[in-house]
């Protein structure tokens, strides 16, 4: 009887405590709706903030949803209905973020990465007595010792090696020090982001605890939604913030004149406009100057086709947008065949059972692993036309060749990558050899996902190999197939590196290696033309979104394997 | 349970130990922690941090810059310096660079080529050091290269430039030239006369050059009379020495299509195309050049540290004379400036007046890459010394006032950027031999002239 009464006691006071907190969530909530109003406000009343005005935007209706959503808590709060707090937890849990993102901001955590790098390296050998230590306390599970007496003292003795070599570690990581300039920076301009990560830390919990779930009557199923997103939330708030974010920001940047520094005009499409003017002039003979035909002062000569004794100038705004195309699609015309057909017909003789298969199956996988800059460091050294060791064996071939058959083959002494002939195709040389590698891999996967009964059905059928083949591996392997070119496809069109580290300039021969991205960064990057640079890239993006699509209509037409 | 609680404690604190070990601040190397505060008067004063950067070439500029920062860190009162070698095999200094001031994160002072000074400038991303200067009673304009001065003083609002412009955008770090580096071996196995005695005669003129290059050239299809790297320098050279030049006489307009800059574009094309002396142009001439396969490699002095492990006999000459008597050779600058956005101008003014002082400029210059900024007999004296290469002369002969260098300079009237990525590619066509010098003297100019807005 007593016990009851104390359990009921105990039930109402947890009911009372549950009440209290959930009207205290309800007036944070109201509270939180008003000051992100009051946060646009100040914005716009210049009171502090962000000067440029897609940030002021930005800002704003990031602050009026937060009001908003937080006024529709407050009032499903009251009803006592679930709602209320599944917008709280998000609401909170976001603000929780960024606060503690501001927290790390005002304590300097993330402009001393160098000091990370240097000072963490330090406290590397104090992280081994740290593990010796828990090795010295688990020690006792292998050793034939008396039980208890081997816990007792190996368990303690572990720990306090653990707890000296984690004090070490401190204080060679200079965490004293570290601990005093993050708190001084913090307490000079960072309270109130501090004092968001308490509040929203404390409405978390308020909400989270079960009593309080109870009490908005949460469900097994709510559980589950919140802690799915809970799990998600890390890669989510990632992809927000490292992807989209910036994505919806270079689409914004591409319609202004933004240079890095200073706050961005609204230019409207002139960044397309530019890039994307042409103009077709016909040519009273093959060698007629473009500007005698064409506005010198809007156009430059892209390129010309001649006929007979007339011809067509091709001339745009900006040539080297175009140039960069032409060759970015002349990579990808070659270099997706050239990393894909071999890498299927590799595929399908590392798939046989002869000995030593799997040693070469990490041999030609090697390449995509390597670095592309010490790979493109390599190939210069080999591609050098004077001392490099390519134009080196064609030499000792052609004077072999010739001394056998006694023939006239003149060495050509190719110049791989200052001829605008040769640039290209020894980028594309480069490319296909470290992508094949591991297109092989995965044509290697897709093969062995074939079931063998196939085969075995084709052989009793009389086929031969190349029958096979052509019957049974091809069409099976369509959706990996698919995967591969689509990949390569996507992958070739943003040629960079290989570029970039192996020529130099980067542009090649009379720009014979400009590139889309290439163009971009220069752009983006070196002549602070960053409004620009973003109109390139969605113009990249809709080229490859435009190729993909054609590769999945393709696909689906042609899908053997599925149908 | 325990275990559980136990690894969460464990994780956060390892957790937390790198955030404070980002925050502990730079390594004690950094500053000597021996050094008392700075006092002034009976007031002490609060210390200073300045970080700075400077392009290091290789490793041992990178330990003389950082020893130098050590040094001068005692020597500035009141100032705490960290010196940050910028640039990786990846991310070139100065994109890593431009990314930085973007971000605002760039360091309070910065090295700068002399080409994108009026990029910074004329941005407002570097300080315009002028009135700092004019209370320093020990500086002079005057006590640097005229050339780099003139750019460097050059008040884009007056368009004025020298000592009382109004305008000083930093001091530069140092200078350079080209010359030829000589394979002494080659020269004397194809019996072609010595290219050093030819200029202490005052023979060292364009036919002695394709002399010497085409005797060595006959040495075999793999030997090379001359090599020079593929970019606005080597080339710049020819078009200098016959008179004419990148821009016109106030650099506002594209000079590229006179009859003097395709006259030396002519000479230089037939090196490659007409005679065949030249290593491919677009390849990479040093290593042919340290292999023993070329004789006359063109580059400046910031090779030499290189050029140093090679095993024939070498030494240097200056360039040869054109057809206006003059060898046509770069003043290459680059330079300290001052970010905009530092907090502390005075201090990194002093910094920067440290940095280009003949002490300095000596150590640096007794790697054997640079030559002093500074128009000093003294340093000039010291730089003769730091041998090989024996024939140091030919450098400060490249620079020598009556040798009439071209100042490597920023484009003020347009964009640097702009101009060479058009020029580059249209001159490379005509070296490579995919174009004529006709059909680039018709054409150049009306594209080049779009980066003068």
């Amino acid at each position: 009887m007593l016990c009851e009464e104390v359990k009921m006691s105990v039930s109402s006071t947890q009911d009372n405590r549950t009440e209290l907190i959930l009207r205290i969530l309800f007036i944070w909530r109201l509270l939180f709706a008003l000051m992100a109003v009051g946060g646009v406000i100040a914005i716009w009343a210049g009171g502090f903030g962000p000067g440029a005005l897609w940030q002021k935007m930005l800002i704003t209706t990031l602050l009026s949803m937060a009001s908003i959503f937080s006024a529709i808590g407050a009032v499903q709060i009251r009803r006592r209905a679930h709602a209320g707090r599944m917008i709280s937890l998000a609401l909170d849990y976001l603000a929780f973020f960024v606060s503690a993102v501001l927290v790390l901001d005002r304590g300097g955590a993330f402009i001393g990465i160098d000091s990370l790098g240097e000072n963490f390296g330090r406290g590397i050998p104090d992280l081994g007595i740290v593990l010796a230590g828990y090795f010295l306390s688990i020690l006792d599970d292998y050793l034939p010792l008396p039980k208890q007496t081997a816990e007792s003292s190996l368990k303690r003795a572990g720990r306090w090696v653990a707890l000296a070599g984690f004090i070490l570690f401190l204080w060679h990581v200079n965490a004293v020090n570290g601990i005093l300039n993050f708190f001084g920076r913090l307490f000079e301009n960072g309270i109130l982001a501090a004092l968001g990560v308490v509040m929203f830390s404390a409405a978390i919990w308020g909400m989270w605890r079960q009593p309080t779930a109870q009490a908005l009557h949460a469900k097994t199923g709510h559980e589950q939604i919140l802690n799915g997103w809970l799990f998600l939330s890390p890669n989510l708030l990632g992809f927000l913030v490292f992807f989209a974010g910036p994505l919806v920001l270079s689409f914004y940047f591409s319609f202004t004149d933004s240079d890095a520094f200073n706050t961005p005009k609204w230019i409207g499409f002139e960044n397309y406009a530019k890039l994307l003017n042409i103009r077709f002039a016909t040519l009273s003979s093959p060698d007629q100057l473009a500007r005698e035909v064409v506005d010198i002062k809007v156009y430059d000569e892209v390129g010309r086709f001649t006929i007979g004794d007339t011809g067509i100038l091709f001339a745009a705004a900006d040539k080297f947008f175009w140039l960069a195309l032409r060759n970015t699609l002349t990579f990808v015309l070659f270099a997706v065949p050239l990393s894909v057909i071999p890498a299927l017909i590799l595929s399908n003789i590392l798939n046989s059972k002869l000995p030593g298969m799997k040693f070469f199956r990490a041999v030609y996988f090697m390449p995509s692993i390597a670095a592309v800059v010490g790979i493109a460091l390599v190939w210069q050294w080999l591609y050098n036309a004077t001392i490099g060791y390519i134009n080196y064996f064609i030499t000792v071939g052609i004077e072999f060749w010739n001394n056998l058959f006694n023939a006239g083959v003149v060495d050509p002494k190719i110049q791989w990558v200052s001829n605008e002939q040769t640039a290209l195709f020894a980028v594309i040389i480069i490319a296909a050899w470290q992508t094949m590698g591991f297109n092989t891999v995965l044509f290697l996967a897709g093969l062995q996902n074939i079931p063998g009964e196939l085969y075995e059905a084709a052989t009793v059928d009389g086929a031969g190999a190349w029958d096979k083949f052509w019957g049974i591996t091809l069409p099976m392997l369509a959706p990996t197939t698919f995967y591969v070119v689509s990949t390569t496809t996507i992958q070739a069109m943003q040629v960079f590196e290989q570029v970039f580290i192996l020529m130099n300039p980067p542009e090649g021969p009379n720009n014979s290696t400009l590139t889309l991205v290439l163009y971009l960064y220069r752009n983006g990057f070196q002549n602070f033309k960053q409004g620009y640079a973003s109109a390139i890239a969605w113009i990249l993006f809709i080229v490859i979104f435009g190729l993909t699509l054609i590769q999945f209509q393709r696909q689906r037409r042609s899908s053997v394997y599925e149908s | 349970m325990k275990n559980s609680l136990l690894m969460k404690a464990f994780s956060l604190l390892v957790i937390a130990s790198f955030a404070l070990a980002a925050c502990g601040g730079a390594p004690a190397t950094q500053a000597p922690a021996t050094e008392a505060p700075a006092v002034s008067g009976d007031d002490t004063q609060a210390e200073v941090s300045l970080r700075w950067r400077t392009r290091p070439d290789n490793q041992e500029e990178i330990n003389v810059y950082s020893q130098i920062s050590q040094e001068l860190d005692v020597e500035l009162e009141g100032i705490t310096l960290t010196y940050e070698p910028g640039g990786t095999e990846g991310s070139n200094y100065q994109d890593q660079l431009r990314a930085e001031v973007a971000a605002g994160t760039a360091p309070d002072v910065f090295w700068i080529p002399g080409t994108d000074i009026a990029d910074f400038a004329t941005r407002g991303l570097i300080l315009n050091l002028a009135d700092i200067a004019a209370d320093d009673a020990d500086f002079n304009v005057a006590d640097f290269y005229e050339g780099p001065m003139f750019h460097m003083t050059y008040n884009p609002e007056t368009k004025t430039s020298g000592a009382g412009s109004g305008a000083l955008w930093g001091l530069p770090r140092d200078v350079s030239t080209f010359a030829l580096y000589l394979n002494l071996d080659l020269i004397a196995e194809a019996g072609a006369p010595d290219p050093r005695e030819l200029a202490a005669n005052g023979e060292w003129d364009w036919d002695a050059f394709l002399d010497v290059a085409q005797k060595t050239r006959a040495l075999g299809s793999d030997i090379y009379g001359y090599g020079a790297s593929a970019w606005w320098g080597p080339y710049g050279v020819w078009l200098n020495a016959a008179g004419g030049g990148f821009f016109n006489a106030d650099r506002t307009a594209c000079a590229l299509d006179t009859a003097e800059s395709l006259a030396g574009l002519t000479f230089q094309r037939s090196l490659y195309q007409e005679y065949d002396v030249a290593t491919p142009y677009g390849e990479d001439p040093e290593p042919p050049f340290r292999a023993g396969k070329v004789a006359m490699f063109q580059n400046g002095r910031w090779a030499t540290p290189g050029i140093r492990t090679v095993e024939f006999e070498w030494d240097v000459v200056e360039l040869p004379n054109g057809p206006q008597g003059t060898p046509g050779n770069w003043l290459f600058w680059g330079a300290y400036v001052v970010n905009a956005k530092t907090e502390h101008p005075e201090e990194a003014w002093a910094l920067v007046r440290a940095l280009t002082t003949a002490e300095t400029q000596g150590k640096i210059s007794a790697l054997g890459a640079n030559i002093p900024s500074r128009v000093s007999q003294e340093a000039l004296d010291a730089f003769l010394t730091f041998t090989p290469p024996a024939n140091n002369q030919a450098f400060l002969n490249g620079i020598a006032p009556e040798a009439k260098p071209t100042a490597e300079g920023p484009l003020w009237a347009g964009s640097w950027p702009e101009f060479d990525k058009i020029m580059g590619p249209a001159i490379q066509g005509v070296l490579t031999g995919a174009t004529t010098v006709e059909q680039f003297g018709a054409t150049i100019c009306d594209e080049a002239n779009k980066a003068f807005p």
